[in-house]
């Protein structure tokens, strides 16, 4: 018997001001399955996606719901005919409370023209318990923590009764706990026969939870395969469209180089054990543990964005005891070699409305006094951009309108050029397409390589396995465990977190 | 922070930090009802109420577009044109039709001034207020003129033994509190004003912020013929004021400049407090240039005490 699909999309081909972001593509999608959409960032995913979802419209083309043609012009279109998407970006709206936002733009009405709040948050009620969340519909989403949001980002996508999905990198910003209970919805939408479109760049999902994989690579189809039939290797290689040998660089034979920076004594909280850290030169050292246990704000004591209750840091010959001013901790450690690249590239380390050229310099730039002339620095962007490989028009291109793992390569850039000694990273690869992913992590091994050290923090346990010399594992506020990165296995640092 | 610091400090909700101007409110009723001995006076209570009304109708409009992130300076020139086109020699049955449609379309222009080519709402309004002032001046140039007998019995008098004034102020708090708090048109003002994403949500962006700035204009046509009544004649001078003081009072009742925080009953609450200032230094017989002084002193300390885009957290 063969099954309708739900959503059939043929030829589609969309550009871009003269450039293809897609060339005749197809994808269809059947009911009750999880289709994997897969390919490196600007492979045209997201173009793909947006047409489906009503936000851009194809040049060429046609697409089929439930065997009949249609066509949206907006995404309302779309909503109604039972496609619902839930964007990478956050959307929801921090000032109106759950059961707003996820009612907003349809809201229920009380017979006087009010609306009717009551019947709205017991809608929303409802729709989290199906996905068994216990929020209170009535919270505020800014009160909300970053997991809770992406919950209700997707209970909003659901609570629309759609029966296409688009989950368009869902479980960027969960721990492996939450990706648990993303994975158990994503398995219930499928057993009531929905369709769901799952864009990740997190292999063990895929291969845990999709059915059918298509793979999409400069705008092209390459491959639509069940996912029983592949390989993580081999899929990758689709993806790339050349063997990745390996995605982390070899590890240099273990030495023991002089002790760049030390901590000692720290404790985060007055009532939170001290701990102690020690930072080789030419190692690259991981925080790892369950989301939330410190590892963030231990790195971001450092530099005076979190006040630490107390402790030592020692970089070189100076002493600096914790905490930090607020104001200008980024400063005193830059001073001293040491750069900070924040997590959220987008909100604390770039600013997109501005060129490439004058992120990667704006460190340089910072350092001398206010009114001294503003170096070109021609050849410091020209040597950034090659050597990190940067893939831009120009120079002058708006941040913004690179590709994520551009953005982090350029982020990267900034510090690289500072000549810091010491790089403290906050997830280094976040919402990063895998070719891209090995280019940071060889970047970040060539300059250890070089002399220089790294702290790195990632919810990826496997990266940071792969990519570091030596882990620290975080629960609770202090240090549980130290290990070498040869013996870690996410089991180990696992049991070390939870440690009893 | 205990529960009750965390209701009087912070801004737990979307309607913005109104507790402590409503403190310092009954705080300046207290302190003038023992330092003078007119305070509690009927007159002065019904003084009170008439100064407050105009400025109640204003701030209303005045936060609805400031909700969108907007701001809207051609408020006050809306004002004293109306009292301009009230106290021409024609009937109620034209002036105030021809009244309100002038409001409609000086919002019409500052909305799409807003929307449409997405001028700063700061110069598109003090465009706009600059044009409308002209008006005002082509009007009446100077003051004078008599407004008709109708609209000076409609806020002079009494309706079952309450005064007027208190009766229009009441209508135009419910009729706010129905479009701000109790009406999707509401919702989606904060929508907009919350975030850069509310027409992901369907919502028609630049439809509501036209309205708000329609609404913004009607409320200060209201508060014209309000005026208009009370004085039984035109001045192209008489709203001048209203710019500042509505933007004063709405900030002083906790809503947020960047948009999508406030409330009704805040900004109830800052125009009270506003009028309660003026009020008492009248009173005490402090000087006019000392009065402005302590306003503009008020809106800036106001502002940079506002916590910034503060929900909970």
């Amino acid at each position: 018997m063969k099954i309708e699909p739900l959503v059939q999309m043929t030829s589609i081909s969309k550009s871009f001001g003269g450039v293809a972001a897609l060339d005749d593509v197809d994808f269809q999608l059947l009911p009750g399955s999880v289709h994997a959409l897969m390919g490196e960032n600007g492979a045209g995913k997201s173009t793909l996606m947006k047409i489906l979802a009503g936000v851009v419209q194809p040049d060429d083309g046609m697409i089929r719901k439930a065997g009949r043609t249609v066509r949206f012009a907006s995404p309302r279109e779309a909503l109604d005919a039972g496609i619902s998407t839930v964007f990478q970006e956050h959307s929801l709206l921090a000032n109106l409370s759950i059961a707003e936002n996820m009612c907003l733009g349809k809201e229920p009405l009380t017979v006087l023209g009010s609306v009717d709040v009551a019947v709205m948050e017991q809608n929303a009620r409802n729709t989290l318990r199906g996905l068994g969340l216990n929020l209170d519909p009535a919270t505020l989403v800014g009160n909300l923590s970053i997991a809770e949001r992406q919950f209700v980002e997707i209970a909003h996508g659901i609570s629309a009764n759609a029966d296409v999905i688009i989950l368009d990198e869902p479980s960027a910003a969960l721990n492996a706990a939450d990706v648990e209970i993303l994975n158990a919805q994503i398995l219930s939408l499928k057993q009531q026969e929905k369709a769901v479109v799952y864009i990740s760049h997190r292999m063990e999902e895929i291969f845990k939870i999709c059915d059918t994989i298509t793979v999409l690579k400069d705008g092209r189809n390459v491959d639509t395969v069940p996912v029983a039939a592949i390989t993580p290797k081999r899929l990758i290689a689709m993806m790339v469209g050349r063997e990745l040998a390996e995605l982390f660089p070899p590890r240099p034979p273990r030495r023991e180089g002089e002790v760049v920076l030390s901590i000692e004594g720290l404790r985060l909280t007055p009532d939170s054990a001290p701990c102690s850290i020690v930072l080789r030169r030419g190692e690259i050292v991981a925080l790892a543990g369950l989301e939330g246990q410190g590892q963030r704000e231990l790195v971001r004591s450092l530099v005076g964005r979190y006040a630490a209750h107390e402790g030592r840091v020692r970089i070189g010959s100076r002493e600096l005891a914790l905490p930090l001013p607020e104001d200008h901790g980024i400063r005193i450690l830059q001073a001293l070699g040491v750069s900070f690249v924040p997590e959220d590239r987008k909100l604390e380390g770039l600013f997109l409305e501005l060129s490439l050229a004058h992120n990667l310099t704006i460190g340089l730039h910072s350092q001398h006094f206010e009114l001294a002339p503003a170096g070109r620095h021609r050849d410091v962007i020209a040597n950034s951009i090659k050597s990190l490989s940067i893939k831009a028009a120009t120079p002058y291109t708006p941040v913004g309108t690179l590709s994520g793992g551009n953005q982090q390569k350029v982020l990267l850039g900034r510090y690289l050029a500072l000549g810091a000694d010491i790089l403290l990273i906050e997830e280094p690869t976040r919402g990063v397409d895998v070719g891209a992913k090995a280019e940071i992590y060889k970047l970040l091994r060539a300059y250890a390589n070089a002399g220089g050290s790294v702290v790195v923090l990632s919810r990826e346990t496997l990266e940071l396995i792969g990519l570091c010399d030596r882990l620290y594992v975080i629960h609770d506020k202090h240090v549980v465990a130290e290990m070498p990165a040869e013996q870690a296995t996410e089991h180990a640092i696992l049991e070390a977190a939870l440690h009893r | 922070m205990s529960k009750v610091g965390q209701i009087f400090f912070r801004a737990n909700s979307r309607h913005g930090l109104w507790t402590i101007p409503l403190l310092v409110a009954i705080c300046c009723c207290a302190g003038l009802a023992a330092a003078t001995a007119d305070f509690v006076s009927r007159q002065n209570v019904l003084n009170l109420f008439a100064q407050a009304a105009p400025l109640i109708l204003v701030s209303i409009g005045q936060m609805i577009v400031i909700l969108v992130k907007g701001l809207d300076l051609s408020v006050g020139s809306v004002v004293s044109l109306t009292t301009g086109i009230l106290s021409l020699n024609a009937p109620v049955y034209v002036t105030v039709p021809a009244a309100m449609l002038m409001a409609a379309v000086v919002g019409l222009l500052n909305g799409v001034a807003v929307t449409r080519f997405r001028v700063h709402p700061i110069i598109a309004t003090l465009s706009i207020m600059g044009i409308t002032q002209g008006a005002a001046m082509f009007v009446r140039p100077s003051a004078g003129g008599t407004v008709a007998s109708e609209i000076v019995a409609l806020v002079s008098g009494q309706l079952f033994g309450i005064y007027m004034p208190v009766i229009w102020t009441i209508v135009a708090i419910l009729f706010g509190w129905k479009i701000v708090h109790a009406s999707r048109f509401g919702l989606h003002l904060f929508a907009i004003g919350g975030g850069e994403t509310a027409g992901t949500f369907g919502i028609a962006e630049r439809r509501n912020v036209l309205a708000a700035y329609v609404l913004s204009s009607c409320f200060a046509a209201a508060a014209g013929i309000f005026l208009a009544g009370r004085i039984a004649s035109g001045d192209p001078n008489i709203g001048t004021q209203y710019a500042v003081d509505s933007i004063t009072a709405v900030a002083l009742g906790g809503t947020q400049l960047a948009g999508g925080i406030g409330s009704l009953h805040g900004t109830l609450i800052g125009c009270g407090l506003l009028s309660l200032i003026a009020n008492g230094m009248n009173l005490l017989n402090v000087s006019a240039f000392i009065q402005t002084v302590v306003k503009g002193a008020i809106l800036l300390l106001v502002i940079a005490l506002q916590p910034r885009k503060n929900i909970g957290l």
